[in-house]
């Protein structure tokens, strides 16, 4: 049984007011190529309404459907005849999942590679020699103090150190 | 005027050779663009902004706040573009969050101030269109140019503000321009799958296998792309797809850039085709094209 949870759903709409202008067309879920192409396994039309009843335990807990299967593609946003912005709550969303640790090992490995080297793709000795090679000029990047200072700020630091499970 | 250039993370650490080409056209256009120290990811929109959104929106600040060349930031990468767009759309309509990510920013000594544009390579090749046909030496005659535009690159439009969404036109009038013939081909406007690979491979592999199909049923001989991520997902998922499926594709991928310095008369040597995986050697011979 799922749980009607109003404090969510306040925060949500808290985050994102557009929440409460849509009225389940299925637009968005017509116009998805996960849709389409899970069968409408994914379905973010499904999402909103979860989010519409504060279902935490769907969104968080049990993710169904799972946000992270969204490409980000926004076709939704731009489809959506309410301007529902979709991607924004589900950013919402999968942040809390992130800070409850229940995210997928991509993002993991990403957020933590930004959290100790500034960057997404530290720079290889291959790829230094490759660059000289090329005549491209060294790059100088992040001082990574600064960046772990910031993400200390955020609570990113605690959150990715936690890890996923 | 210039504008302060953005690498990101995809292209100058895996990619360089993408940079060559993208730094040697604008040189050729009389385009300045000014190296910046002290960047950190942007951060990527499909990775760190969807675990967290403050993070993402206080290291982007950052970015945006080493910047001051009078033309703004200009950057390769599609991803690069939405982060940095997007955080400015964010912090000026939402003064809470902006003095929110201006507190964390003193702490480190920089403040965010929002008044920096930011712009996409192509964004601003088109906007000189004239100069870069202008520029075009040698006409790229046979080349069937499936464009794929990508979806950063266009959305969301509230954001990105530039061409138009669902019926965009402005690779397809770059490429034209360069002597070369744009073929239309179903599913053109969808994703390449991308940023699904980090949840679900399959799922990820599937999306590039109908845009191949398309874009072979179409009967264009190469692709051109205009973000690092679509680059990835079309150039390093052809063999692995022909191996699962027994599919035949070899179509040569080229950042735009690349296209456009071969029209400009750059030798394949110089902007690192022997990086590609899928040749471009191949399609040279086959449409006689001299290099
Ligand atoms: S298209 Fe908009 S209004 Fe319709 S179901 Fe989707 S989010 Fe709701
Ligand atoms: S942004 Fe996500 S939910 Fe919206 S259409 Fe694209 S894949 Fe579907």
């Amino acid at each position: 049984m799922s749980v009607i949870n109003f404090e969510f759903r306040n925060e949500v709409l808290k985050h994102n007011a557009s929440l409460s202008y849509c009225y389940q067309c299925s637009t968005c879920s017509g116009g998805c190529p996960i849709a389409l192409i899970t069968n409408g396994k994914y379905n973010p039309r499904k999402i909103i309404e979860e989010a519409i009843l504060g279902l935490k335990d769907k969104l968080v807990e049990s993710q169904d459907p799972n946000p992270w299967l969204c490409s980000t593609c926004q076709k939704c946003v731009e489809l959506c005849p309410q301007k529902v912005e979709l991607t924004e709550i589900f950013t919402l969303i999968k942040n809390r999942c992130f800070e409850s640790h229940k995210y997928p090992e991509a993002f993991y490995l990403q957020g933590h590679s930004v959290f100790e080297n500034g960057i997404a793709i530290p720079y290889s000795n291959a790829i230094v020699a490759r660059r000289k090679t090329l005549g491209l000029p060294e790059i100088k990047t992040a001082p990574i103090e600064e960046i772990k200072t910031l993400m200390k700020e955020t609570n990113f630091e605690k959150n990715i150190l936690e890890g996923n499970k | 005027m210039g504008y302060d250039l953005f690498l990101g993370c995809v292209i100058p650490a895996r990619l360089p050779y993408l940079e060559v080409s993208s730094r040697k056209i604008f040189e050729k256009l009389g385009i300045e663009l000014h190296d910046v120290d002290g960047f950190s990811c942007c951060p990527d929109p499909t990775g760190i902004e969807q675990i967290d959104h403050k993070t993402w929106l206080t290291l982007g600040a950052r970015n945006l706040s080493l910047c001051n060349s009078n033309g703004g930031i200009i950057s390769f990468c599609s991803g690069c573009v939405e982060t940095l767009k997007g955080v400015n759309y964010s912090l000026n309509k939402d003064n809470e969050a902006k003095k929110e990510v201006n507190d964390y920013l003193s702490k480190v000594g920089k403040a965010y101030e929002g008044k920096v544009e930011v712009k996409h390579f192509a964004q601003v090749l088109y906007e000189n269109l004239d100069k870069v046909k202008d520029s075009v030496e040698k006409p790229l005659e046979g080349f069937k140019v499936a464009v794929h535009y990508g979806c950063h690159y266009l959305r969301p439009s509230e954001i990105i503000e530039w061409d138009d969404p669902f019926e965009p036109v402005t690779l397809d009038g770059i490429v034209k321009n360069l002597g070369a013939e744009s073929i239309d081909y179903d599913l053109k406007m969808e994703c390449c799958g991308n940023p699904v690979e980090k949840s679900d491979k399959d799922l990820s592999l599937q999306m590039i296998d109908n845009k191949l199909k398309a874009i072979k049923e179409s009967g264009a001989n190469c692709v051109v792309v205009v973000c690092p991520a679509c680059y990835q997902q079309f150039e390093f998922n052809q063999r692995e797809l022909n191996k699962k499926n027994n599919s035949e594709y070899d179509f040569p991928i080229f950042y735009l850039s690349e296209l456009i310095a071969l029209s400009f008369g750059f030798m394949p040597d110089e902007l690192g085709f022997k990086f590609h995986r899928i040749k471009p050697s191949k399609l040279f011979e086959s449409i006689s094209f001299t290099v």
